[in-house]
């Protein structure tokens, strides 16, 4: 065998292999969206930044931005692929109502209930969602752009996939990053706006004690609540329709075992694959640009202006309510639906004026309402826009 | 407390039993003043609405024809024939295959449709065309007959009795069409322009996005009107359970008043109860007490086995056919 002709096949072997290989299409954009996805797990592991997002996003960056040769059926937008099929359920909106189901089937609506007047906290603060997108329309987006923009403010992620997957699309990873993204840093962005916006004497004011709620209440709230709003908005029926299911689950008091799978294997399911596969969908080569950058920077303007939104209701509210009957302005930033993170913000910050007064189970009223309210706000827009 | 409990639980009880017999009333007061077939009618109407139909052959409509066809649309075969255009009105994809066309009332069932032909799927708001120039052979869409002189047209369901939609129609002009104004719901009139397998209504929608780009470019009538409309559902709830809260409340105090006798130590738990709302310190010792309560119910068993005689003379346990073993035979 001639020795110059087997070194000659080896190198050429060699030179086909080390095309296939990751390192022969690595781009910059690449290096950059690996790195997002590093910071993403070292904050959701070091510093348990809402872990159970970060985790599957970041990884799912990774697994995202593994460069490859076009057309061997791996890449998340290559038909037929893995990753496409479970991305399937992102690009057609089935995994936010499985996830609203869960949310349905965990949450306690009492507080909410006990202190209905809450209730409109939750929709002050969706104001966030249409500030992000008049900034949007003026930053040249168009309607069904900005609105996708917008719900970022809702500071609910499944909420944000589903309308953006309707609405544009194009834009669903940016809008899902950015809107998970923030969710994970509302410890960060809200005390500044809560404290800034309200005075000592606001901060110290201590919350009527919430009443018991009968368990026929519990039962009629998610009935009434369907009923009511999706009667008003019924493009909202897939997030509000699955939500309030789930919280009948619970409430009924029979169907023990159906909220225990909706709340616990089925929602835990569902978030490892919208989290992976929407981690996924960012390859650098669609994901970086200059769109991206800027629906980072109005996702950011949406949260400060939604957490405006709620705590200046509040103070308006209590120009209007009886001393004794007064809210603290501190739980008008719960008025998002980040579902518990931001009615914790609430406490964490109440507590740094007053160690006595906890204002958590207050807080999880406009929580909750946040919740409603920002599947409401979507469902307008998609009613509008789509 | 066990009293106050019961008369919890049977609250809904009770709303349901009274709007059971008021549902019963109802019905029955309907039935004596419509009648049997009058009911059938007001339900299929009840039931009946635009956003709610399924994908069913029901959902299509003679939408279009041209009998007089000299110098206009032509079939895959190059030829010009009659033509008849269907609408599917529905969402979904309807799939024509099994039913009929005819020109016949008599005769309903004159061209069955071809089953297992992909092509007669129809997608969601979408068109079909049938050629009725009497060449069957030439395809799916190639009806039995012609229509050159009946001036009528049925389309039947694939149980070959139900008539889905027919048309009569007047004399026709040449190479004009005659076709609803507007896909599958509106009058039938000689169309201006022909339009087979496309809209009758050929109107340039404006996408949503444009209009509100053109209309809202700063996005000021979006938010008050979405603003107005989030508040409005969320007023609506907060109005609904503030009254609800308060009547649930009233009916829970009426209710321990009706069962409790005066004076009984449950009637004191009621008291309590309407002191309303309770601090949370109450909640937390409740809680306690409960909770320690449970943790010695799981350290403290009773030890005690009770067997009782089972009255069936035949279980499992004791039949020897599980128990023996089988004894091998020689085959």
């Amino acid at each position: 065998m001639d020795i110059n002709s087997l070194f000659g096949f080896l190198g050429e072997n060699l030179s086909q292999f080390f095309s296939y290989t990751a390192f022969s299409h690595m781009t910059i954009g690449h290096i950059i969206m690996m790195t997002i996805g590093l910071i993403f797990l070292y904050l959701a592991i070091r510093h348990e930044f809402e872990p159970m997002l970060l985790i599957p996003i970041g990884f799912g960056i990774l697994i995202g931005n593994i460069p490859f040769m076009p057309g061997l059926r791996i890449g998340i937008y290559e038909e037929g692929s893995v990753l496409n099929i479970l991305y399937f359920g992102v690009v057609q909106g089935v995994y936010p109502p499985l996830i609203f189901l869960g949310i349905g089937a965990m949450t306690d609506f009492s507080a909410l209930i006990s202190n209905p007047k809450l209730m409109l906290i939750g929709a002050a603060a969706q104001l966030g969602i249409f500030g992000a997108y008049m900034a949007s329309l003026g930053l040249g987006f168009m309607p069904s752009e900005a609105a996708a923009i917008g719900i970022i403010g809702g500071a609910d992620g499944p909420t944000a996939i589903f309308l953006s997957s309707r609405l544009a699309p194009h834009l669903m990873g940016a809008v899902a990053i950015s809107a998970y993204s923030y969710m994970a840093l509302v410890p960060v962005l809200q005390p500044p706006v809560m404290k800034l916006l309200t005075s000592r004497r606001e901060r110290l004011i201590r919350m009527r004690p919430p009443r018991a709620v009968s368990h026929l209440e519990k039962v009629m709230f998610p009935i009434i609540g369907l009923l009511l709003t999706c009667l008003i908005v019924p493009s909202g029926l897939p997030l509000l329709g699955m939500l309030f299911f789930g919280n009948l689950l619970k409430e009924s008091g029979v169907t023990r075992r159906l909220a225990e799978t909706a709340r616990g294997p089925l929602i835990d399911i569902v978030t490892i694959l919208i989290g992976l596969t929407v981690g996924a969908s960012t390859q650098a080569t669609t994901f970086l640009t200059f769109d991206s950058v800027r629906i980072f920077l109005l996702g950011a303007a949406s949260f400060v202006v939604a957490t405006f939104g709620g705590v200046m209701f509040v103070k308006i509210f209590n120009l209007f309510l009886k001393e004794g009957n007064k809210i603290n302005p501190l739980i008008g930033n719960a008025g998002v639906s980040a579902v518990p993170d931001s009615a914790r913000v609430s406490q964490v910050v109440g507590l740094q004026y007053d160690k006595t007064n906890h204002l958590l189970m207050h807080a999880m009223g406009p929580n909750v309402a946040g919740v409603i309210g920002s599947a409401v706000a979507a469902g307008i827009l998609l009613g509008f826009l789509s | 407390m066990k009293t106050l409990n019961n008369a919890m639980t049977s609250t809904p009880q009770r709303l349901f039993s009274v709007a059971s017999a008021a549902a019963m009333w109802s019905f029955s007061l309907l039935r004596s003043r419509l009648g049997r077939a009058g009911l059938a009618a007001l339900a299929a109407a009840l039931l009946w609405s635009p956003g709610a139909q399924g994908q069913r052959t029901t959902d299509l409509r003679l939408n279009e024809l041209m009998v007089i066809n000299s110098a206009n649309y032509e079939d895959d075969f190059g030829e010009r024939s009659a033509w008849i255009e269907i609408f599917n009105t529905s969402y979904g994809t309807v799939n024509i295959g099994g039913c009929y066309l005819s020109d016949d009332l008599n005769n309903l069932k004159k061209y069955p449709i071809p089953k297992g032909d992909v092509l007669t799927s129809i997608k969601p708001r979408q068109h079909v065309i049938f050629w009725a120039d009497n060449k069957p052979t030439h395809g799916t869409f190639h009806l039995n007959f012609t229509i050159d002189d009946t001036r009528f047209l049925v389309l039947t369901s694939s149980d070959g009795h139900t008539i889905i939609d027919s048309l009569t129609y007047p004399e026709q002009a040449a190479d004009v069409s005659y076709g609803r104004s507007e896909d599958g719901v509106g009058e039938w009139h000689f169309c201006e322009r022909t339009t087979p397998s496309t809209n009758n209504t050929l109107v340039q929608l404006e996408a949503a996005s444009d209009r509100f780009k053109n209309y809202d470019p700063l996005g000021i009538a979006m938010t008050i009107t979405a603003m107005s409309v989030v508040f409005l559902a969320l007023i609506s709830l907060f109005l609904i359970f503030k009254y609800v809260g308060k009547t649930a409340l009233w009916v829970i105090a009426l209710r321990g008043r009706r069962i409790i006798p005066k004076g009984s130590p449950a009637q004191v738990t009621v008291s309590v109860e309407k002191q309303q709302p309770s601090p949370g310190a109450v909640f937390a010792a409740i809680a306690c007490a409960l909770r320690r309560y449970e943790l010695e119910m799981s350290e403290l068993e009773s030890n005690i086995l009770t067997i009782n005689k089972v009255a069936k003379a035949y279980s499992p346990w004791n039949s020897k056919i599980y128990t023996l073993r089988e004894i091998p035979r020689k085959k």
